[in-house]
């Protein structure tokens, strides 16, 4: 088998699994189907993450790689912060008091271990060099991270009412983390330096910014093509009025279902 | 809310948003850099165009079935949408064939096609994670605080 025929079976193929699976879990309309889809998503998951083993002649398995670094840190960040936010004065669906040390230990660890992915030990390397998108993914979390915490802030003070405090937590957790790109712009890491870092961190402006452009364009082009398509339909057929038999029948429901007497 | 409040409302949160873009911008130029990445950052930023117009489109384009069923399954939005999702394609291929204008450290225009299908979805998931973080971050401080008791005032 030729390289590209291995790395559309190996990388491509589980890669389309994984959003071919989340779309037919979330418009499934039965539960056979939704844990199909939701099956089909965690089996393009596990291809990816196993791409460095199955080809790994391929530079596109170095984002499966990374993958694979990032499964655990995430899921113990988001998990933490969905105990402890859960844990809290939530009037439904309440957890254990309990699950609050919880989640702030996994979201203590889970951050940690990414810090440790830039300072330590722990960067994702592929063949003694650092992956190349783990250069992508770290810059851009941090920079949209800082920038939509102090976007969450400012909105709680404005639209909230009477959300000062939390308001201030949500500037210390953004200012927390434009301090931690600060330190990554100046302290040297054990395998990225900070010169490589602020040269990222722009690329990284920039993709955000092209990205969110682009999805902009595509989004006006999808409503300019319904609404051209909708302008261009013929007026909806006119129906006969309702006859004076259905008019009785109508009256006689609503007059069933209308009441309230002087005890309610 | 009345309608200045409402636009002074997203301003004012539009520049909160940049508000440690623009700080950390100044930091660099401060500490003697020149925007780090300098003219690199232009084929990133119209990679990153073309390739989001393209999988945003395709992605709407599947969303569009959700519609079509509501709709007798017309078949006219769906051919629109593919178009523009080709377009897209063909407009990254002939800008691609410009030269060095859109390339990156990429030996061919197919290689550098996929690097940018990559590089996107590793930016979407740094996306969706820290969209997923900063939402949950927001309700955990929230519900972390004691629960209000709203007094109404008589009429």
């Amino acid at each position: 088998m030729n390289p590209m025929a291995q790395a559309a079976l190996w990388f491509w193929l589980p890669a389309a699994l994984v959003p071919l699976g989340v779309w037919i879990s979330l418009s499934s309309k039965t539960s056979a189907g939704t844990n199909f889809g939701r099956f089909l998503a965690v089996v393009g998951m596990l291809g990816l993450v196993t791409s460095p083993w199955t080809v790994p002649e391929s530079p596109s398995s170095a984002a499966g790689h990374l993958l694979g670094f990032i499964l655990g840190p995430a899921a113990l960040l988001l998990s933490g912060v969905y105990l402890v936010a859960f844990s809290g004065h939530v009037p439904v669906g309440r957890l254990p008091r309990s699950d609050r040390r919880l989640g702030v230990m996994a979201f203590f660890i889970g951050f940690v271990w990414f810090i440790g992915m830039h300072w330590w030990n722990l960067t994702p390397a592929l063949e003694g060099e650092v992956n190349r998108y783990w250069l992508v993914f770290w810059p851009t979390f941090l920079l949209l991270l800082t920038c939509l915490l102090s976007g969450a802030a400012l909105s709680l003070r404005v639209i909230g009412i009477r959300r000062a405090t939390e308001s201030n937590v949500m500037w210390f957790a953004s200012g927390f983390v434009l301090l931690l790109i600060l330190l990554a712009m100046v302290v040297d890491g054990r395998h990225v330096d900070a010169d490589t870092f602020r040269y990222h961190l722009w690329l990284a402006g920039a993709d955000l910014l092209g990205t969110a452009v682009g999805l902009s364009i595509s989004i006006l082009v999808f409503g300019t093509i319904i609404f051209l398509h909708e302008r261009s339909l013929p007026e909806p057929k006119s129906i006969t009025p309702p006859t004076d038999k259905e008019f009785a029948h109508v009256a006689s429901i609503v007059a069933a279902n209308l009441g309230g007497g002087e005890n309610e | 809310m009345n309608e200045d409040r409402l636009v002074f409302t997203w301003r004012a949160m539009l520049l909160a948003f940049l508000l440690p873009l623009v700080l950390l911008w100044a930091m660099d130029l401060t500490m003697g850099g020149s925007l780090g990445s300098g003219t690199d950052s232009l084929p990133r930023f119209g990679n990153a165009i073309l390739t989001s117009y393209t999988l945003g489109s395709l992605a709407l384009l599947g969303n569009l079935f959700f519609y079509a069923d509501s709709r007798q399954r017309p078949l006219a939005p769906l051919f629109g949408m593919l178009s523009a999702a080709v377009m897209g394609v063909v407009v990254t291929v002939l800008l691609l064939n410009q030269g060095p204008l859109l390339m990156e450290d990429n030996g061919s225009i197919r290689a550098q096609i996929l690097y940018n299908v990559v590089h996107m979805f590793v930016s979407a998931g740094a996306i969706l994670l820290a969209l997923a973080l900063s939402l949950g971050f927001t309700f955990s401080t929230i519900t972390a605080q004691k629960p209000r008791r709203t007094v109404f005032e008589e009429e």
